[in-house]
């Protein structure tokens, strides 16, 4: 997408969010001032803020990650889920020092995250089954899994909810700021964002994952297996929403919760498109769908703005840039 | 030469020059009201060029073209939006409009007018896409008649066409001429202009050697015009290595009519070997094979060692393609030249250090290949999308032959690029020959095969059907062997 049809689709966007306040019953300017009030007005709501940032910025990463080798996965929410009901288990189970417990947290939400992206990586190698279908399809599994595990065999006796045990308090991220719920996630996620871009920039691997994505046919000739870089490249996607998802049972909520995501791996998707698949733009565009998500509820309160505006508006970007994306549109 | 009224367009001392290359040399072309004109030559010629300087679409170096009215360009590869219906296609860019919106039953009758009255049967609600080449090339006809040109020029319309086909379309130019349009039929296929045509032009390395009216002219004095008589001139081998740089061992590869069968052949280092042959009787599976892209029987080897496994171990071995689709199968048409340069060579030094690619490396190697090809662009930088087709083929060929390559397979190098950039990208593979590097150069064209041919193999439905060396070319056989004769 090019800056002029980015900025026309940016007001429209704005312009559709205003309209549906109106039509909601309120004033759209004091609803957006309290949604920027919500987000931006203080050292707790702006660390709330960071807190959505970085939820999304995990999943908005994976989902860059599968587009460069010129993979759609919109399975990111699925492999958050199972990421996170790896972490769970895990975490609820190991009574170790931080610095075991901490690691094998992440460690195990990754390699779940990674099983999930495998799935739909290895159903595409191995049979040519399309990754979009796959992984919206896991996306359901995932959550009726998490669902039935936590609920049945897994639940935690003393929980009341869908949810694992409380994790060990040793077992949680350390906290940025004191009395906030921002955590170690944040700088994790803004290491993850730099590598990926000198990973995609400099190195072998990123350059056959570029090219597979952007001219299969030119790759193949060039050596580059398209299959194996399928593969590879939806389980380390899936492995990077797992991740996400392991620091917000670790860092957030402290366990696992069926409710764990709101729909973080859908949102970034939007937030992978508007960061142009560039890691540290995605950070930016991660930080500004961030202030949406934290800033939504206040507005609700304020300015009696239902926050399924947010939600409404969030899905019209979804969808008007996944169109974007799959009619191939010259300058995608 | 004729009657100056009946003229519909005239071109005097039309030169185009590409960089260094002189692709239209000074020529002088009448075209004649109700007369259909062809234009032909070997490729590379300079018709092409010449017939866009006459269409208007491109801007002659020096020299004046006078029409008398609109002159219609249909292309050799349409330029129809495909899934747009077929009166969308007709009124694109001059809509019927009703207001602001477009008038689509004037638009549709329009068309399904135009179509009755030159008797061209076009379903005009049919999408283009789904209709067969013929079909598609009458939409693109009906098009250029939608503009009521004085002058129509057909760059290789027979090209893509069934016999049936053929016969039908040459229906419609003399209908056309007979309504007082000048039609210029390019083509190379000299049975059509001695059935169909009423005046002849034969060019030459873009000059005009022969003008005739076809009635008093003959197909083999059209084809003496042509090729000039001898077989352009190779310098001898400057040292065959006695051992094969790449032998082929009962090679049979692909299914169905376009399949490898069994053949075996070798090229030694210092060699170009010709694959002369028709469209279609197996050459994308012989080179898809040797490139590790298609599986196979038989056996290849390059020197001592046995040439096996997947496109990337084939590569290692120090094997090159250069592959007929540049857009789609040799280039990141989306990245730089820099970018491009390093693909297929990304694993390993120079390009590649550790786990990183040098990007100092690729931007030497792209800064060699655009001043030793000659790639006309603003910078190294620029994206190879931007560039034009035969500047593309340069990346293309300047890779394959960057890193001394032992064995370059080029199919079709020279496809649909201009004159210059044609023989640049000849005249460097002639230098990989006489470097030592062993050629395999497949090329439906069987001038270039012949003018750049050590050896030449004719490959028919697969097999190997003959073999000659360079001394012993004989054209007509040849041509017979990838004609089917025993």
């Amino acid at each position: 997408m090019n800056a002029r049809s980015a900025t026309i689709f940016a007001v429209a966007l704005l312009v559709i969010a205003a309209a549906a306040m109106a039509l909601a019953g309120a004033n759209p300017l004091a609803g957006f001032a309290a949604l920027l009030r919500g987000a931006l007005g203080g050292e707790h709501q702006l660390s709330e803020t960071l807190v959505q940032t970085t939820a999304l910025l995990f999943p908005a990463l994976a989902v860059a990650f599968a587009f460069r080798a010129g993979l759609f996965n919109i399975g990111a929410e699925g492999q958050l889920i199972v990421g996170g009901l790896c972490a769970g288990l895990i975490g609820a189970a190991l009574a170790a020092p931080g610095w075991i417990a901490i690691p094998a947290i992440l460690c195990a939400g990754t390699a779940g995250g990674a099983f999930w992206g495998f799935i739909a990586g290895a159903l595409r190698a191995r049979f040519g089954g399309n990754e979009v279908i796959a992984t919206l399809m896991l996306n359901i599994v995932a959550a009726l899994l998490a669902n039935y595990l936590v609920s049945g065999p897994l639940h935690a006796p003393a929980a009341t909810g869908a949810e694992t045990a409380v994790l060990p308090a040793g077992s949680w991220l350390p906290v940025l700021l004191p009395g906030t719920r921002l955590t170690i996630a944040l700088l994790l996620a803004l290491a993850l964002a730099v590598f990926l871009r000198y990973l995609f920039a400099r190195t072998v691997f990123g350059y056959g994952l570029r090219a597979a994505g952007d001219a299969p046919a030119a790759a193949a000739r060039a050596g580059i297996d398209l299959r194996r870089t399928a593969l590879v490249a939806m389980t380390l996607s899936g492995a990077i929403a797992g991740l996400g998802g392991a620091t917000l049972v670790a860092g957030v909520l402290h366990r696992f919760n069926v409710a764990l995501s709101p729909g973080y791996g859908f949102i970034a998707i939007a937030v992978a498109l508007v960061g142009a698949l560039d890691p540290l733009r995605i950070v930016a565009a991660a930080f500004a769908f961030g202030i949406l998500q934290s800033g939504s509820l206040t507005m609700q309160v304020l300015a009696h703005v239902p926050k399924d505006v947010v939600s409404f508006v969030e899905g019209l970007a979804i969808i008007g840039l996944s169109a974007q994306r799959l009619t191939g549109t010259r300058d995608a | 030469m004729t009657d100056g009224a009946s003229l519909a367009l005239e071109a005097r001392g039309i030169v185009k020059r590409f960089g260094s290359v002189c692709a239209v040399d000074g020529v002088d072309l009448d075209l004649v009201r109700g007369e259909i004109h062809a234009l032909c030559g070997e490729n590379g010629a300079g018709k092409s060029t010449l017939a866009r300087i006459v269409a208007g679409t491109l801007a002659p170096t020096s020299g004046s073209v006078l029409r008398t009215g609109a002159v219609g360009l249909v292309h050799q590869h349409f330029e129809l939006v495909d899934r747009l219906r077929v009166w969308e296609n007709v009124v694109l860019g001059r809509e019927p409009r009703r207001g602001l919106r477009l008038d689509e039953t004037a638009a549709r009758e329009r068309v399904r007018m135009l179509a009755a009255s030159y008797a061209l049967d076009v379903d005009p609600d049919a999408i283009v896409e789904n209709l067969p080449v013929g079909i598609a090339q009458r939409v693109e006809i009906l098009r250029e008649l939608s503009r009521e040109p004085t002058a129509l020029v057909l760059d290789e319309p027979t090209a893509v066409l069934a016999p049936g086909e053929i016969d039908a379309l040459f229906a419609t130019l003399r209908e056309l001429a007979a309504r007082g349009a000048a039609i210029l039929v390019i083509t190379h296929k000299l049975a059509e202009v001695i059935a169909h045509a009423d005046r002849v032009t034969v060019m030459r390395a873009g000059r005009v050697v022969m003008r005739s009216a076809t009635a008093a002219t003959s197909l083999e004095a059209i084809a003496r015009a042509m090729v000039g008589g001898e077989v352009p001139g190779l310098a001898p081998r400057s040292g065959v290595a006695p051992r094969p740089a790449f032998a082929a061992r009962a090679l049979s590869a692909g299914g169905g009519a376009h399949a490898l069968r069994s053949a075996t052949f070798e090229v030694r280092g210092g060699e170009i070997v010709g694959i002369a042959g028709v469209e279609g009787n197996g050459q994308s599976a012989l080179t898809d094979a040797i490139a590790g892209m298609l599986p196979y029987e038989g056996e290849m080897s390059l020197g001592e060692q046995p040439l096996r496994g997947d496109p990337a171990a084939r590569i290692a071995a120090g094997v090159r393609i250069i592959p007929q689709d540049r857009q789609r199968e040799g280039l990141v048409l989306g990245w730089s030249i820099v970018d491009n340069v390093a693909l297929g060579d990304q694993t390993r030094p120079p390009l590649a250090r550790g786990w990183t690619i040098d990007r100092n490396a690729a931007a030497a190697l792209a800064t060699q290949i655009v001043e030793r090809f000659d790639v006309r662009t603003p910078s190294i930088r620029t994206s190879v999308a931007s560039l034009s087709g035969g500047n593309q083929q340069k990346v293309v060929v300047g890779r394959a032959l960057a890193h001394a390559p032992r064995f370059v397979v080029a199919y079709q190098p020279t496809r649909g690029i201009d004159v210059g950039a044609a023989a640049l990208v000849q005249s460097r593979l002639i230098e990989a020959r006489n470097a030592g590097t062993a050629v395999l150069l497949v090329s439906f064209e069987l001038d270039e095969v012949l003018a750049l041919s050590d050896r030449v193999l004719v490959l028919y439905r697969g097999a190997i059907a003959g073999a000659f060396e360079r001394a012993a070319f004989d054209r007509a056989r040849i041509g017979a062997l990838m004609a089917g004769a025993a």
